[in-house]
């Protein structure tokens, strides 16, 4: 049987929420010097490693971070409460996302359906994908299974990758990512399962035709 | 453990739904416990259900990219620029 994971397991609680955002935001607020400096020296990182995990690009990254610290730091003077900063730094650089792939919403043209993801009957469902934690320590195949799931993420409709990125890999709360992207937490459990099935579909494939290829032992 | 039921039958698609708030710890006690009694039962599932665990985890364990020292240097410098003409 698996063993089952807690939520404190899988997701650490509110990582980098710092009880001296309230004192930087008002410091924002008075435009203080260095304010912008202990700003980008607290944020830059967070939001840089965001845009390379959505987009995948250092540019794009980088254009990224500097619409989401311009505009965020323009605009943080109207947020009311040190608490909603996270949530509200994600949305303004999930915005900023868009513009760099000009696609305009995160809405998809549809969703996908369960169904679509429903292994057939006939699929060998004996599991291909290698256990992360028992990976060999070569650097090689640290690369290349890297550069399988970071094609898999890439592959995702923007609508459901980034629900995955905020989730799994930024670990934001299914609140926190509902508050950021706008969505229902019924509408952010929906893509983050329908994502994560996509990933293990393109894993399992890659790892399926390596072993095809390999013929039988 | 070869299963007592038939695999696919509609416990089965039901379950599928359900996956990632198991794997979450999402689950009330009565639909996680529902799970893992189906999961007892039923090997494809079981299956299914350990390959996106480690999917997950694959995704949970990319590692996170540094910030370049140049990129934030000419943000600041960036940010200076318009501070000094405005």
């Amino acid at each position: 049987m698996l063993p089952k994971r807690s939520q404190a397991e899988c997701y650490p609680p509110d990582m980098e929420k710092s009880p001296d955002d309230a004192a930087l935001l008002a410091r924002i607020r008075e435009d203080a010097p260095g304010a912008f400096d202990e700003f980008v020296a607290r944020f830059g990182g967070r939001i840089y490693a965001f845009g390379m995990k959505f987009c995948g690009e250092r540019e794009d990254a980088k254009d990224v971070l500097q619409d989401t610290l311009f505009q965020a730091y323009r605009s943080l003077g109207q947020l009311e409460h040190a608490e909603a900063l996270t949530s509200w730094l994600y949305r303004v650089a999930a915005n900023a996302c868009l513009m760099i792939r000009r696609k305009g919403k995160f809405e998809p043209e549809r969703e996908i359906s369960l169904e679509e993801l429903l292994p057939s009957p006939q699929q060998d469902l004996r599991v291909q994908i290698p256990d992360p934690t028992a990976l060999p320590h070569e650097d090689a195949v640290r690369a290349e299974t890297k550069a399988r799931v970071q094609k898999a993420i890439g592959d995702l409709p923007a609508a459901y990758r980034i629900v995955l990125v905020m989730r799994d890999m930024e670990q934001l709360s299914t609140q926190e990512v509902a508050e950021a992207l706008g969505l229902e937490i019924s509408a952010v459990k929906m893509r983050l399962h329908r994502a994560r099935l996509m990933v293990r579909k393109s894993l399992e494939a890659s790892y399926a035709a390596d072993a095809a290829g390999r013929g039988p032992a | 453990m070869n299963g007592r039921h038939a695999h696919g039958g509609p416990e089965c698609v039901a379950l599928f739904a359900k996956l990632s708030e198991f794997l979450d710890g999402e689950l009330d006690p009565t639909a996680c416990a529902g799970v893992e009694a189906h999961m007892a039962d039923c090997e494809r599932c079981r299956d299914f259900l350990e390959s996106l665990r480690r999917a997950v985890a694959h995704v949970a364990s990319m590692e996170t990219p540094e910030l370049p020292e140049h990129f934030k240097r000419d943000i600041l410098s960036a940010y200076a620029k318009t501070r000094g003409s405005s």
